[in-house]
């Protein structure tokens, strides 16, 4: 079931945290996204912890994706608990990129919404990440409901 | 490109040619078109017509005689196979040594050595998440980590490939080391493998320390530096594996890197450097992906173009400057992360391209490279591939065994022309430094990626295990993943603080001052200073710190 | 779209959050400028109990064709204003795909050095398609970062259409960023560009055509009849050779007093109504249908009318 297009358009961050510094993929699925009628918040390589926050704040964003090469997803946990600390824990967050499978229940169990490996499909990307924004972007409707008298 | 048809004079020839045609047409049912990785149309058949026989001389020559395609040394494997040179790098240094012992003992012949990527981003240990180090590559941030990985390595006797980029503080280290251990440095042999700035700037961003300009000085002096002070090390390599990685396609790879090494002939000309001291140094790092026959064709038509590039182009005058010497690394994108143990097979078929092309070393990937850094286990598989090659395969028995080939014969010279039109546009964009600053180059890779990631999508390209012949993942019963120990990481980080606390502040710096003063005084060599640094204790985070603030921090330019 | 009407009472937490945002709460300025572009509502509530902490931040555009190094010359003006402690907003705005409505906002990715400054608000914005090549929003956008506190606020766009002449509507000083030009690229050089411009700047001025080019232009500006002091500065952006200079002539530029700042925001809102005016204007027509309207339909396709009395009596049926 494919979510309906967000007006304004989702505002999706692709940020790669830690140390690994390969782009690649995280730019193929920003150019996905914005195909798929999405503005992308492009960062390159090497955000800290706390810059993504910021970002993140500044940004409204309502989706933030990860790419994790190497062992940069073992820090993705103190980023979904940093967002949660400050205010941001309706932004949805998924990892792209290389997870070991003996791994991926703990990231899941920090928080991360799902995790997407190197075969993962551009449409089951594009849903997902379409399907967190809309959610992120409901909670805060209905909030500005409750300011309705 | 025309080329003379040969004409046979075969005897019915021409009606059993029409004669097949006509059966293949009728027998084939649907056929399809075949486009390699390069673009390059590929007949079902090849035959002597597709040959001309009469270019031997000027086109192949003989192994070691110009122009080198058939190998460019007269004996090739057959005298003196390539150098298993296996990377290693995780954990601590201690780490390091234990695995390198380990692999020296298993038959490699030669190392490498891959640093942490807290080490290429630039930073010492103790300025990241412990979580984060040890997991790719080996941290080594001074002399005394050096000492510890390299302990009961003969290192004036064997080749070592530091994977260090700019202001390559690795070799700094080794040096250091080799003084410790009294080992004159006209002994110490080996590459700095990760030298070619312009290929990490363009397509390996997590490489780019320094800005391009200062990489460029960088580089210079650290290849002056070199052939004065270490004649037995190679300060060059050019790299097209970032760029095949990236996207861009065998033949533009070739034709980008050969841009590249012409970038650096020049400026190394430019400053005073003879060429032909020059080019008996240069080596080349390619990756191997599974396209078997394109792979053999690229190197064989690479090693022709070199040969007269350096020749006719850069005005070399000793044989020894027009030999493409290379490092082949099966290609990591090719593997999957789905049915693991079917790496084994891509790496071996990549390997056999590699030896059939007739590389100078190699390295073999784990089949579970794709995923982590190799356990012992995976890493003594990937060795034992080489060796199956070598001693069950015979394939070292025969030099250039695919000469003559009608099918590989014309794909080399088809890849030739397609390598040679990507200089063509490289030069015509002002050379390869001014064409990655604009951009050029990585839109041309982009959009070769886009097209195959589009054919995988549509499944023209077909990845088993991927896209076809899918199976329920096994992957579950995988053993956990190795991480390095943590406490023990920790610990090596509380000995590097104890480590800085005793050095001799006023010598660190002084030395960081001289090496700022050196940024900035073209006489001065950078890298000598680096090497002065290291050796009184400067870590290499201190190092890269002074060098970007002085010369400008590498921001690769992003192209979307 | 599920964003409610307001009544006329304002409601308090609206309120609070605007309160947040003139206290220069990060969070409540995002939250603001989101709200601002859904529009609707609770976007004008915003705007009126925004308005008045407005009229002290200093606004100044960049604009520029792109591969100029305008982000990369914004970078190192921030990190110049910055060392003097002044706190600044960045709106930097991209295109928006015409295609698929999607975006790809990149010009955070060369402004890294100020990703940990609480200092420093970056904000991406999509252009929408909206043919000035700034955002429909870009005047809402402004007041609020203006509101917020914000001592400076940087506005970035790609020179492509006609962002220039609309970044004059919005900024105190306009910035045009080039690279040095062959010779007859700055004779083709937009003549718009000449009228608009408080500051030139010939940026990778260590490109040998540099100086060149920084001579032709101001061999242009003194062609022109209506002389106003417009300097042309040549900058390093990557080394931040020449950002002194440039912030001194933006600073000269941008000293207006509080009557002339708000003359500007007049003239913004002025433009805001008129933009506003058209789109409505444009949308009632193309909507109308009454035997009136296809009346004067008729009239003007047999020539009866021409089309200036058309629209007149178009907006008579309208209003």
């Amino acid at each position: 079931m494919k979510s309906p297009r967000l007006d304004p358009p989702a505002r999706v961050l692709v940020t790669k945290i830690g140390l690994d510094g390969h782009d690649r993929g995280s730019r193929i699925v920003a150019a996905f996204l914005r195909d798929a009628g999405m503005d992308v918040i492009y960062t390159p390589p090497w955000q800290s912890i706390a810059g993504v926050v910021k970002l993140a704040t500044e940004e409204d964003v309502d989706t933030i994706g990860v790419s994790s090469l190497a062992t940069d997803h073992l820090i993705v946990p103190q980023l979904v608990e940093a967002l949660r600390e400050a205010g941001l824990g309706h932004v949805g967050v998924v990892v792209g990129g290389v997870v070991p499978v003996d791994e991926q229940p703990a990231l899941i169990a920090s928080g991360v919404s799902a995790i997407f490996g190197p075969g993962a499909s551009r449409d089951d990307i594009v849903e997902h990440v379409a399907a967190l924004a809309a959610q992120s972007r409901a909670a805060r409707d209905a909030e500005l409901r409750e300011w309705t008298p | 490109m025309t080329k003379e048809a040969v004409q046979l004079p075969l005897p019915g020839f021409d009606q059993d040619f029409a004669q097949w045609r006509a059966d293949y047409s009728k027998q084939i049912g649907a056929d399809r078109r075949i486009v390699n990785r390069s673009g390059i149309e590929i007949k079902s058949l090849y035959t002597p017509r597709d040959l001309d026989g009469s270019a031997y001389e000027t086109d192949l020559g003989f192994p070691g005689q110009y122009p080198y395609t058939r190998g460019i040394y007269p004996t090739m494997h057959r005298g003196h196979t390539w150098s298993q040179r296996q990377l290693i790098g995780l954990g601590t240094p201690e780490d390091y040594n234990a695995r390198v012992r380990q692999i020296l003992a298993a038959g490699a012949t030669a190392i490498s050595f891959l640093p942490c990527n807290s080490g290429f981003r630039g930073v010492d240990c103790d300025e990241v998440d412990p979580l984060l180090l040890g997991t790719c590559g080996t941290v080594s941030n001074t002399v005394d980590d050096m000492d510890v990985a390299l302990d009961g390595v003969p290192l004036g006797e064997i080749s070592t490939a530091m994977n260090d980029p700019s202001p390559f503080t690795l070799l700094a280290f080794t040096l250091g080391v080799a003084k410790r251990r009294g080992i004159a440095w006209d002994r110490i042999s080996g590459t700095s493998n990760q030298s070619d700035y312009i290929s990490h700037f363009i397509a390996n961003h997590m490489f780019y320390r320094l800005s391009l300009p200062g990489s460029r000085r960088v580089l210079t002096d650290h290849v002056a530096f070199c052939l004065e002070r270490l004649p037995n090390w190679n300060p060059i390599s050019v790299v097209g594996q970032h760029m095949q990685q990236a996207g861009a396609t065998p033949a533009e790879t070739v034709g980008f890197t050969l841009s590249t090494a012409l970038q650096y002939a020049e400026d190394c000309v430019t400053r005073g450097i003879d060429i032909d001291v020059l080019l008996r140094r240069f080596t080349f790092f390619f990756d191997i992906s599974i396209s078997f026959f394109e792979e053999i064709a690229k190197f064989r038509a690479a090693r022709r173009i070199w040969a007269r590039l350096a020749r006719e182009r850069l005005g070399a005058k000793n044989p020894n400057s027009w030999r493409f010497k290379f490092h082949g690394q099966t290609s990591g994108v090719d593997l999957t992360r789905q049915q693991p143990l079917n790496n084994i097979a891509r790496v071996a078929t990549q390997a056999m391209a590699g030896i059939l092309s007739g590389l100078q070393s190699m390295h073999t990937d784990a089949y579970d490279e794709a995923v982590a850094t190799p356990t012992e286990e995976t890493a003594r598989i990937a060795l034992g591939t080489q060796n199956i090659l070598r001693e069950e395969a015979h394939l070292c028995d025969v030099i250039d065994p695919l000469a003559g080939s009608y099918y590989v014969e014309t794909l080399t010279d088809q890849m030739d022309a397609e390598i040679l039109s990507v200089i063509a546009k490289i030069d015509a964009a002002g050379g390869m430094y001014k064409a990655a600053e604009s951009g050029l180059v990585q839109t041309m890779i982009g959009e070769s990626a886009r097209r195959y990631q589009e054919k995988i999508e549509r499944g023209e390209e077909k990845v088993v295990g991927v896209n076809c012949y899918q199976f329920d993942d096994e992957e579950g019963a995988r053993k956990p993943t190795e991480r390095p120990d943590l406490e023990r990481m920790k610990a090596h980080i509380e000995r590097f603080k104890a480590f800085k606390e005793s050095r001799s502040r006023s010598a660190v710096d002084s030395a960081l001052a001289a090496l700022a003063r050196a940024a900035h005084d073209k006489e001065d060599n950078i890298f000598a200073r680096v090497v002065e640094a290291a050796g009184v204790g400067v870590t290499h985070g201190e190092i890269v710190a002074c060098l970007r603030k002085e010369l400008g921090f590498g921001r690769p330019l992003i192209v979307a | 779209m599920g964003v409610p009407s307001l009544s006329p009472e304002i409601p308090p937490a609206l309120a609070d959050l605007v309160d947040r945002l003139r206290r220069g709460d990060a969070a409540a300025l995002s939250r603001c400028l989101s709200l601002v572009e859904q529009g609707g509502s609770h976007a004008d509530a915003i705007g009126r109990l925004a308005d008045p902490a407005t009229g002290h931040a200093a606004v100044v555009g960049f604009s520029g064709p792109p591969g100029a190094g305008k982000s990369t010359l914004i970078d190192a003006y921030i990190t110049h204003v910055r060392a003097y402690g002044r706190s600044v907003a960045v709106a930097a705005v991209d295109p928006s795909s015409p295609i698929s409505g999607g975006s790809v906002l990149g010009d955070r990715v060369r402004m890294q050095r100020h990703t940990e400054d609480p200092g420093v608000f970056i904000r991406s914005i999509a252009s929408r398609g909206h043919l000035g090549g700034l955002s429909e929003n870009i005047h809402r956008v402004v007041d609020l970062m203006d509101a917020s506190g914000r001592d400076v606020i940087v506005i970035e766009t790609v020179g492509a259409g006609q962002s220039e002449v609309e970044i004059a509507e919005v900024a105190d000083v306009c910035v045009v960023v080039n690279a040095p030009n062959l010779g007859d690229d700055v004779q083709a050089m937009k003549a718009g560009i000449l009228e608009i411009a408080d500051v030139l700047v010939v940026n990778k001025a260590d490109l040998p055509l540099a100086s060149r080019t920084a001579d032709q232009l101001r061999a242009m500006l003194a062609l022109r009849a209506e002389q106003r002091d417009v300097p042309v500065i040549e900058t390093v952006a990557t080394s931040g050779a020449g950002v002194d200079a440039l912030a001194a002539a933006v600073d000269a530029r941008g000293g207006l007093s509080a009557m002339q700042k708000r003359a500007n925001r007049l003239r913004r809102v002025r433009r805001l109504i008129a933009q506003s005016a058209a789109r409505q204007i444009r949308d009632r027509i193309l909507a109308l249908d009454t035997p009136q309207s296809d009346a004067l339909l008729q009239a003007a396709l047999r020539g009866h009318c021409g089309i200036a009395e058309s629209v007149e009596r178009f907006l008579r049926l309208l209003v």
